[in-house]
Parts: C-alpha cells; structure tokens; sequence
C-alpha cells in the first residue's frame, strides 16, 4: 500500500511536474515568438527579389542576394524562389492576370563564417576550375565569382518578381534548428541607384535540443495539430506589421529644402508565411490596413486576396493612402491578416523618391513586427523522389 | 526524501523561469522598444559650396504603437570634429584620414529636448530645422507636430511642451538617443516607440536617399530600478554569498548565491555582424566601384559628466574562401569609417577591407567592443552600415547581433 502510495505520489509529482513544464514551454515559445532581421536564423525570407528589363518607361533592375553562415560548422540550406510576376508583366496583376506563383529551387551550402553572393538575373556557376569562375584568373581575382562557391544557383528568367526563402537544413538536405544564416538583398538599378534591407529570419527553436522533428513539415509558431504533431519547431510570424511611411504623393522635405520640389510613393511587398512546395499552394490573406495620420486620425482599407507575393503601391492601392485625403505628410499603417485562419504575412517596403524635373531615388526599410499569430503557419517542402 | 523532491521540483521551475526570463526580446530594429538608438544623423545644408556628395539633410520620423500617449527624453550627440574652417570640415568629414592634417579635432557633447507624442501618433523632423507645435506661420515644407495646444485632440492629447531644436551645427554628424519617459520625465518600462532614419543627398536636381531602422533597447517589464539617472542595460549580477554584486555567467561565478539580471533594460549585443562588399569591388549590376561606411557608437554613454570613454574594437573579417583576417581600432564617443580606412591603411588597394587584397566581392565582418572589468561602463557598441556606388547611388543598412554579455551598460543622464 506504502509502495503504491508512493508511486501515486511519485505519479503526481511527474504529473504536477509535466504541466508546469509544459506550461513553461508554451510559455516560453510563446515569448519567443519573434521573427528578426538581426539575428541569424533558420529560415531566411527575402520578400522582394526584382530582375525586369528595361522598358520605355522604366531602368533594368536586378537584386544581388548576400548570405553568411555565421556558424564554425558547415551549413546547408534549400532554397526557394516563387516568381509572383503575372504571365503578362507588362499589365498589372489582376483576376485575369494573376501572379504565377511558380516556385524552382536550389541548394546552397556554405563553409565555417563563409559569405556569398550572387546576381539573381544570372546566378552563380559552378567553376570549371578549383574554385574560380572561368572569368576569374590569377590577374584578375577580385571577380563576381571569386570565393568557394556556394551551389549551384540558376538565375532566375526575365520579369521576375517574387520572393526568394532559405531553410537551414543538415547535409542530408534534412530541415534543422541551426540558426546560422544571415542574409541582405540590394536591389539596383543600371543608373546605380540602390536599395538594400536585411532578409527575415525565421529562427528555429531549442536550437541545444533541436526540436525539429525534420520532417518535410516546418511548424512556424501555433501548437499541437495534425500537420504539426510535435508543435512549433520555429518562431511564428508576427501578429501585425507596422510601416511608417510617406502619404502618397507627399513631398520630401529634405528635397524640397534642395530643389524645386517632389513627390514620394512607397511599394509594400507581401508575402504569406504559410506556403506548400510540395502541392504549389500558397498561403492567402486578405491585408487589412489600419492607417494613423499625424492627427491621430485612424482609418481603414483591404486588399483583395494576396496570394503568394503582392507588391502594393499604395497610391494605386486606395485614395486613403494619398495626402490629399489624410491631410498629413507622414502616417503610421498597422497591416495584419484578416482572419486567424488566413496566412500570417511577412514583408519589406521600400520608397521611391522623385525630384521635380530630375531623377527617383529609392531606398528600401524593413517593416516593425507587433505579437505572433497564435495559431502558426507552415511551411511544406517537396518529398524526395 | 519528499521534500528533496519539492526541492527537484522547484528547482526544475526555477530553471525554467531563468530560462524564460533569458529568453525575452532582443535589442532590435524591427520591434517598438523603450529606448531608440540612431547612430548616424547628417546634415549639410549650406549652399556655397555644397559639399563633396551635395547638400545633406537627414529626416527623423518615429511612432508611437500604443493606445496612450508617451513622452521621449532625446539626447543628440554633436560629434562633428573641430575644424579650424568649414572646408577643412567637410574634407575631414568626406576622408577621415585627412582630419587631422586639416588641423581638425573630434570632440562629444551632448544636446536634449523632450517630445510628447498622442496615443498612435507618427510624428517627423528635420535634423537641421528642428520642429515645434505647427502655427499659421510654420513654413509649409517643413514638418512640425499638428495636435498644438490650440488644436488638441477631442480628449484634450497634444504635441503640448514638445520643441525640439535644430542641431547646432552646419555640418553636423553625430547620434540620437530617445528614452520613453512618463510626464514628469521620468523612464517609463513601454516598448512603444518605433523609428526610422532618411539621410538624403541632393545635387541639383539629382537625389539619393538612404535609410534605416532606429535600433530599440527594450525594457524588461517590473526591472525598473527607480534610479532615474541611471538606466542598466542588460548584464548580471550575483545576488548573494561571497561575490555579491560582482559580474556573473552563471551560477556557479556565485557561490552561496544566485547570477541575476541587473538590467532595466536588455542588453547590447555582444558583436556586431557585417556583410559587406569589400571596398573598390565592382559592383556585378552596374560594375560601378562599391564603397562603405561604418557608424559605431557606444552602448553606454555620460551624459551627466559628457565623459566620453574609449572602447577598444576588434574585427574580424572573413572572405569568400573563408580566409581570415583581424584588425582593430578605437572607438570613442563616435566613430564613422570608410572601411578601407579602419586598419590604418593609408591606401584603399592594401587595406584587408579592399576586394584586391581580399580576392573576393563581398564578406563578413564580425565586430566586438573589448570587454574590461570597469562596473561603471560597458564596452558594447551599436552601428548602421551604408554603401555607396560610385557615381550612383547609396544605401544604409541595419547590421546584425550576436549573443550578449554578462557586463552592464549604463546611460547616466539628468531627469
């Protein structure tokens, strides 16, 4: 009876133990629920990646894609681009132009603290030769491809805008925990003109423990259900984004203290933090907009479904966004999903500056992240062959 | 034997909450913090003779997230060198090699005002205008702050008691720092405050804008100390037993007691992370010559004394062949680098920052404020990166972190 009474006891205290446990842990991965773009990660999202021709109207554009392994070990990871141009791309994207959402993907793998680039409108070949490009030579050593190559990474075709993902995974092309990736894209134009923002860590969590169960699954935030048995392996995505920004079609103050005058209009690119490659399904979210002038006045717009990328001009978006209609130069915006069950959302914004008679200049800005989505997203990899 | 589990039990949840506790928020770019960091603000406005790279002016714009209003207690830190003309200022601002041979001198003081911001409310200044409550008179092309005493919001909220002065130099370069404060001034534990910088070159009528993230120091909810002079940034402490009060790791630096957060405020980040194009590299777009610069400034500060104090600053550079290389230099109160320049080189093309010596495009540089055992002044530093193309444009990033230290940074200031 002792004996049993003792193991009851024991049993209690194992159970007593295993809540409060359990309640630290959700706890705990709740508080941790951050996605960064300062810290290295296990999951890197570039939510804007622009290679387009020039047109009449508009500079060629391209984006170079720097990553680091901020580790001692090798790392490895599988990345992704969706190209969300329309089959159309010189019309906008609309229900009889969608974007394409097609996805291609490569591996990359980089040595202990190894930085790497490339030009995503060109890729980077594997060298012929040691661990040179063909262009590179004993004369000529500071090349684009010089260093140890990373993979091999295929350019990506013409008029594509879309989004470029990385995900941290062991040697065997398992997804892992490591949290060693850094990355930054910079966006040019032939005129030099550039804009540059750090890409978005997703990090994996109880790096120590590796609680990734490595399956083709990746669990962002949320608990326990049929697609995520063992619960979240990574941060979730946050709960709002936060943007400052220009009124469309505000003037620069700094440009018009210079010269005869100006305008600014800011681009807002989304993309969905729930995404299956394995099926070719996105994840969608309608965008609710809550805008906040300098007067403290609130007001309120939507976007219709975005689905896998959307790059929003917000003057093109709804008259709200322009200064004629909030009456202030400059206004904070608030943008979240608008049901728990829709995709969560990442992004960046970038703003395009013009001058009266000269040029347009933009610069890019990573967007404020408020909470995390209660409920998680999910990432689906494509299954082996 | 029940009691020693009792004691397993609750030193398992003691465990745990270190472990939460360990796992708060970050210093951050991308999250609304109590204190905000700008580490470089420009400004050169004068017309005869613009400078090197144009006219110069930087806008500020920060936000209120919450629902209630806020006070911000902002202190710039003027760091423009001491130069015997403004030609020789801005040849010593445009190569810093060249400071010294035009006679110029750096130096450190520190300039604050106070801001009131309504529950949600963004709000934005010119560097070289300053800004105050907007009146029939304020000049249309300049920002100021619309809810005035005469224009309140309906429940009365205003940009009330808020003037915040233009900078007191033209040429200026220097950082900004703004506290979350309540309305008697004093530091307030709200993760409310979000900002942006735009540094913007005009030459006729040519443009370049560049920006970036304000840096948030978080503050960690029920650790406000009540000290309002001096806010402690992260670190710990050891509790009790013989080495009570000293800097702690862990546990086991503290026997008979237990290592304890000391900060108010979470920690500066331990190093600095860069990823950069090596300086003189052809940039693979446009094949135009890439350049960047550096902007580091320190975690804590004097403000009461305006004692600056130096931080020895170790980097550490990785090329694409995973070659290695370390140099180092002195920050004090401020610092702003062409990288090239950081390792005394005197000539781009034989500095370790240079893609000819590198052999590379791009890299990854790893910086880190040398610790020493000083309990009134930390050594971490914060920094933005910017790149310029050579007869295009530029482009300031936000670097990345790593990790933290057991030390503690202080910010001394008066209320």
């Amino acid at each position: 009876m002792g004996r049993a009474s003792g193991a009851i006891r024991r049993r209690g205290r194992a159970t007593t133990l295993a809540l409060v446990v359990g309640a630290f842990v959700v706890a705990t991965s709740t508080a941790r629920a951050d996605v960064t773009t300062e810290r290295s990660a296990s999951i890197l999202v570039f939510p804007k990646v622009i290679s387009t021709p020039a047109t009449a109207s508009k500079l060629a554009t391209d984006t170079i894609i720097q990553i680091s392994n901020t580790s001692n070990s090798m790392a490895f990871a599988h990345c992704f681009y969706v190209n969300g141009a329309p089959p159309d791309p010189s019309q906008l994207p609309s229900s009889t132009n969608p974007p394409q959402c097609q996805e291609i993907d490569f591996d990359i793998f980089l040595t202990k603290q190894q930085p790497t680039h490339w030009v995503v409108s060109t890729g980077r070949r594997i060298s012929s030769v040691g661990t040179s490009d063909q262009e590179c030579s004993d004369k000529f050593h500071d090349c684009n491809g010089a260093g140890f190559d990373p993979g091999a990474i295929p350019p990506v075709s013409d008029f594509f805008t879309g989004e470029l993902k990385c995900i941290e995974v062991d040697s065997s092309g398992a997804p892992i925990n490591g949290n060693h990736l850094k990355g930054e894209a910079t966006i040019v134009t032939t005129d030099g003109d550039a804009s540059k923002y750090n890409a978005i860590g997703v990090m994996g969590l109880n790096t120590n423990s590796n609680a990734n169960n490595s399956d083709n699954t990746l669990c962002l935030g949320g608990g326990v259900t049929p697609s995520c048995l063992t619960g979240a392996e990574y941060n979730a995505c946050p709960d709002t984004l936060i943007v400052n920004h220009f009124a469309a079609g505000a003037n620069d103050p700094v440009i018009n203290e210079f010269a005869s005058g100006s305008a600014v209009n800011t681009e807002v690119t989304i993309v969905p933090c729930t995404e299956d490659f394995e099926n070719q399904v996105f994840g969608a979210a309608v965008v609710q907009f809550v805008i906040i002038n300098e007067f403290e006045e609130r007001y309120s717009t939507s976007t219709p479904l975005v689905y896998c990328w959307a790059n929003l001009n917000l003057r093109a978006l709804n008259p709200v966004f322009t200064q004629a209609f909030l009456g202030s130069r400059f206004a904070q915006t608030r943008m979240y999903s608008a049901t728990p069950d829709q995709s969560g959302i990442l992004g960046v914004v970038e703003e395009f500056h013009s001058v009266s008679g000269g040029n347009q200049t933009r610069d890019a800005l990573n967007l404020h992240g408020e909470g995390d989505r209660p409920d998680g997203d999910s990432v689906v990899l494509p299954g082996g062959f | 034997m029940r009691r020693c589990g009792g004691i397993r039990l609750w030193s398992v949840i003691a465990a745990l909450v270190g472990a939460s506790v360990a796992a708060r928020a970050d210093v951050a770019s991308d999250k609304a913090a109590a204190i905000l960091v700008f580490p470089k603000l420009l400004t050169d406005t004068s017309n005869a003779p613009p400078g090197p790279r144009g006219q110069i002016d930087t806008l500020i714009r920060v936000s209120n997230t919450s629902a209630q209003p806020i006070s911000m207690h902002c202190f710039y830190v003027d760091a423009t060198p001491q130069c015997p003309s403004v030609a020789a200022l801005r040849t010593c601002l445009a190569s810093p090699l060249d400071c010294v041979a035009n006679g110029c001198t750096s130096q450190c003081q520190e300039i604050d005002f106070y801001v009131n911001i309504t529950a949600l409310q963004p709000i934005a200044w010119l560097l070289s205008q300053g800004s105050s409550e907007c009146s029939l008179t304020s000049p249309e092309d300049v920002p100021c702050l619309p809810l005035t005493s005469d224009n309140p919001r309906s429940d009365g909220e205003s940009n009330q008691g808020s003037r915040i002065p233009p900078v007191p130099k033209d040429p200026f370069i220097g950082e900004l720092k703004c506290i979350a404060v309540d309305a008697n001034g004093m530091p307030v534990e709200r993760n409310d405050l979000k900002g942006e910088v735009e540094i913007t070159r005009v030459q006729g009528n040519v443009a370049d804008v560049e920006g970036y993230n304000a840096i948030g120091i978080p503050a960690i909810p029920g650790a406000n100390q009540g000290n309002s002079d001096t806010l402690v940034l992260g670190g710990n402490v050891c509790n009790a037993g013989t080495n009570a009060g000293n800097v702690c790791s862990s546990a086991a630096d503290c026997p008979s007691g237990n290592c304890v957060s000391a900060g108010e405020y979470v920690g500066c980040p331990n190093i600095l992370v860069l990823d950069h194009f090596f300086d003189g590299a052809n940039d693979p777009v446009t094949g135009q010559e890439v350049t960047t610069d550096l902007t580091l400034v320190p975690c804590s500060e004097d403000f009461l004394t305006q004692i600056p104090v130096a931080t020895v600053v170790q980097f550490q550079v990785f090329n694409e062949f995973e070659q290695r290389y370390s140099t180092s230099r002195t920050v004090t109160c401020f610092a702003e680098w062409p990288i090239w320049t950081i390792g005394g080189s005197q000539t781009m093309r034989l500095s370790i920052f240079s893609a000819a010596v590198m052999g590379t495009l791009t890299g990854q540089t790893r910086i880190r404020g040398v610790a020493i055992e000083d309990p009134t002044f930390g050594h971490t530093l914060l920094g933005v990166a910017e790149e310029f193309r050579e007869g295009g444009g530029s482009a300031a990033f936000n670097l990345h972190f790593s990790g933290s230290r057991p030390q503690s940074d202080y910010l001394y200031y008066l209320p």
